[in-house]
């Protein structure tokens, strides 16, 4: 493989380009309207634009992704997460068109892409799922009927979308008479998320945590599966905060939890990069809960425990090669890492995106420390694609070694001109229960209910007044060429012609 | 020069003259001396000496940027501070003006009728008030979808609907009049 085109953009674009670099493989970007001065495209070799900025016109977009990756002559397709990382048509087109494509098989795809057929793939191959339907319930079942297969389940349940992904089409039911509500809703928010209607029931299991276990496969039968990460800090649905080791996993755990992934991708012959999630009872008993069929957002803290560069070998794996990571060491983290997802939302007032331009950017560095983003400074947030800007990643000797690092990261991480999450991280990582690895899934929906309306990370009365201070003194001296242009108003003018005149 | 620096509800008075190579900043009454060196156009070291100390100079590093808000667009003056791991939003201006536009500003703010505007372009995917309701402070008015995330736009405070100038599916641009509350 000697050129290989990346058919995503942002974070991820840029660190496929960092591995494809490292193994002296040429980059192909491809981009949409917005994103023709965005860091991926000033990264790559080459840049092909792919259409307007709205997704489905350019990111999503099969036959002008494959076009370019023929016309620039490049033999790989790295797909990223996201957009079309999970599209078997994708996957497929990539291969009549005889590029490789570095990720699995579209079969392998589409059959693991089912919630219902992967649930039936992981009681084959002997794996524990959580109590539920097997067959999908389509659109026409009945109330009725639904309600009649829920009492043998139980409640409370989840009522799940079969194509369902980052917590779309999910509804909590407590009580059967909230059922036909949590239908509709489900069904029609999975219908326009996913074209797909189709719903499924599962048994509620009570704080659970989520953990998941990444990966590979390679061409020649060797699966490989790697120490669990703990994912269970989530806001509605999303992960935030992943790390690795999870301080609830048991030595003998993980060997039942990895070797249980393992066996689920082997039963599909899987290859390539594969994360398999389950989750984790308070009484330590685990179920299979999806098969994700993509490189994850989280792979760095794998990464910065294992110090194996997944990506690289994601292609090393494409492109025929034998994985001979010693399976023995993948599952003994040699630190602890933590990311955090820093997005540019607003989270002292409800999380509204804050899109806009990054006017200036400062990036913790150190012992210890990693970012991964695609954020520049100058650079736009634009409003088409999901806000995450950066992951933020620290690991060190312990979980307090790298909750440590990240505090002192996120002090000195500066993103000037939007707002971004990075109050809400350094508000969790001062929280008690957080420090002593307390939680499940609904902990931080629940922590942010109960946390009143305030800021999460107030500035304290001192700080306020070294800003009023810094404010003042940036104002004075501003040099009055610099004032008058920078100047919006006639208050900004008079305030640089009283300095000029002093 | 003489400054007023608005922060949250607290309006603080400052006041900075050159005292041969520091800067002697007079914050509400109180002295602090204060070295500074600008790092590029954004960036501001300063080493501060409370006046009357001995040789303690503490070492602040700031940066700033035009103000980012969600909230309300923003207006002239309005600074974001970056410093010692916080993001301080404030309002600055030549000591008098700000009082006079402080008090138009907040006449229309305490009393008036607050304009729920979009933040940004996109669709509104539901309206939960009709107009004649009464509503609470942070009630939910209408959700907008933007970046592939439902927002939720809430009632600054208590009072009652006037008037919903959007529909449900219909696409807004950034700032449009979703609903009035007054």
């Amino acid at each position: 493989m000697k050129k290989i085109l990346i058919a995503n953009r942002g974070e991820i674009a840029v660190r496929v380009i960092r591995a494809c670099r490292d193994m002296g493989i040429k980059t192909v970007a491809v981009f949409s309207e917005c994103d023709r001065a965005a860091l991926h495209v000033r990264l790559a070799d080459e840049a092909w634009p792919v259409g307007p900025s709205a997704p489905r016109e350019s990111y999503l977009r099969i036959d002008r992704i494959v076009d370019a990756a023929t016309r620039s002559g490049a033999d790989g397709v790295h797909p990223g997460y996201g957009f079309l990382a999970e599209n078997e048509d994708f996957a497929a087109a990539c291969r009549d068109a005889k590029l490789t494509f570095i990720g699995p098989s579209p079969e392998a795809i589409a059959l693991m892409g089912s919630k219902t057929a992967a649930r039936q793939v992981a009681i084959a191959a002997g794996v524990p799922v959580v109590p539920g339907t097997e067959q999908p319930l389509a659109e026409d079942v009945s109330d009725d009927e639904v309600l009649r297969i829920a009492d043998g389940i139980g409640y409370p349940l989840m009522l799940k979308a079969v194509a369902g992904g980052g917590g779309k089409g999910m509804r909590m039911v407590a009580a059967a008479g909230e059922l036909p509500a949590a239908l509709r809703a489900a069904r029609s928010e999975a219908q326009s998320a996913f074209g797909d209607g189709a719903v499924y029931l599962e048994r509620r299991i009570q704080s659970p945590r989520h953990i998941e276990v990444q990966l590979l496969g390679d061409h020649h039968g060797t699966v490989v599966p790697f120490v669990e990460r703990e994912c269970s800090i989530q806001r509605r649905h999303q992960k935030v905060i992943e790390e690795s080791p999870s301080l609830a996993v048991s030595v003998t755990q993980r060997r039942a939890m990895t070797s249980a992934a393992a066996a689920v991708a082997r039963a599909v012959g899987y290859t390539n990069a594969g994360t398999i999630e389950f989750l984790l009872d308070a009484d330590g008993s685990f179920y299979f809960l999806e098969m994700n069929t993509r490189l994850q957002v989280e792979h760095p803290v794998t990464e910065m425990v294992t110090g194996v560069d997944l990506v690289e070998w994601q292609i090393r794996i494409a492109r025929g090669e034998r994985l001979d990571l010693d399976p023995e060491s993948m599952l003994t983290p040699k630190a602890h890492a933590l990311e955090c997802r820093i997005y540019a939302e607003d989270p002292d007032n409800g999380f509204l995106p804050s899109p806009g331009m990054i006017q200036g950017l400062r990036v913790p560095h150190g012992p210890g420390v990693r970012d991964d983003s695609g954020a520049y400074e100058g650079g736009e947030v634009p409003i088409f694609y999901d806000p995450m800007i950066s992951k933020l990643i620290t690991w060190g000797d312990s979980r307090e070694h790298a909750i440590r690092r990240m505090r002192r990261a996120l002090s000195e991480y500066e993103v000037r001109g939007i707002r971004t999450t990075i109050p809400f991280f350094q508000w969790i990582l001062n929280d008690a229960d957080f420090l002593a690895s307390r939680f499940d899934t609904g902990f931080i929906d629940r922590k942010l209910g109960g946390s009143g309306r305030g800021p999460l990370y107030p500035a304290e009365s001192s700080h306020e007044d070294l800003a009023a201070i810094a404010a003042a003194v940036h104002l004075f001296m501003q040099p009055p060429a610099h004032a008058a242009t920078a100047a919006t108003t006639s208050r900004w003018r008079a305030a640089a012609r009283v300095e000029a005149l002093r | 020069m003489i400054f007023e620096v608005a922060i949250g509800e607290r309006v603080r008075t400052v006041g900075v003259v050159r005292k041969g190579a520091v800067l002697h900043v007079d914050l509400d009454g109180t002295i602090h001396v204060v070295e500074a060196q600008r790092v590029g156009e954004s960036v501001l070291s300063m080493l501060i000496h409370r006046d009357g100390a001995t040789d303690v100079p503490r070492s602040v590093d700031a940066a700033f940027a035009h103000a980012a808000r969600t909230a309300q667009p923003a207006a002239s003056g309005d600074l974001d501070v970056h410093l010692e791991g916080r993001t301080i939003p404030l309002q600055i201006s030549p000591a008098g003006s700000f009082g006079r536009q402080k008090k138009a500003g907040a006449g229309g703010s305490a009393s008036g009728p607050q304009r729920v505007t979009a933040p940004m372009p996109g669709k509104v995917v539901r309206v939960l008030v009709a107009a004649g309701d009464q509503v609470t402070a942070r009630q939910g008015l209408v959700v907008v979808e933007a970046m592939k995330m439902e927002n939720e736009l809430r009632a600054a405070r208590d009072g009652r609907v006037r008037e919903v100038a959007v529909r449900e599916g219909q696409s807004v641009d950034a700032g449009t009049v979703l609903l009035v509350v007054e």
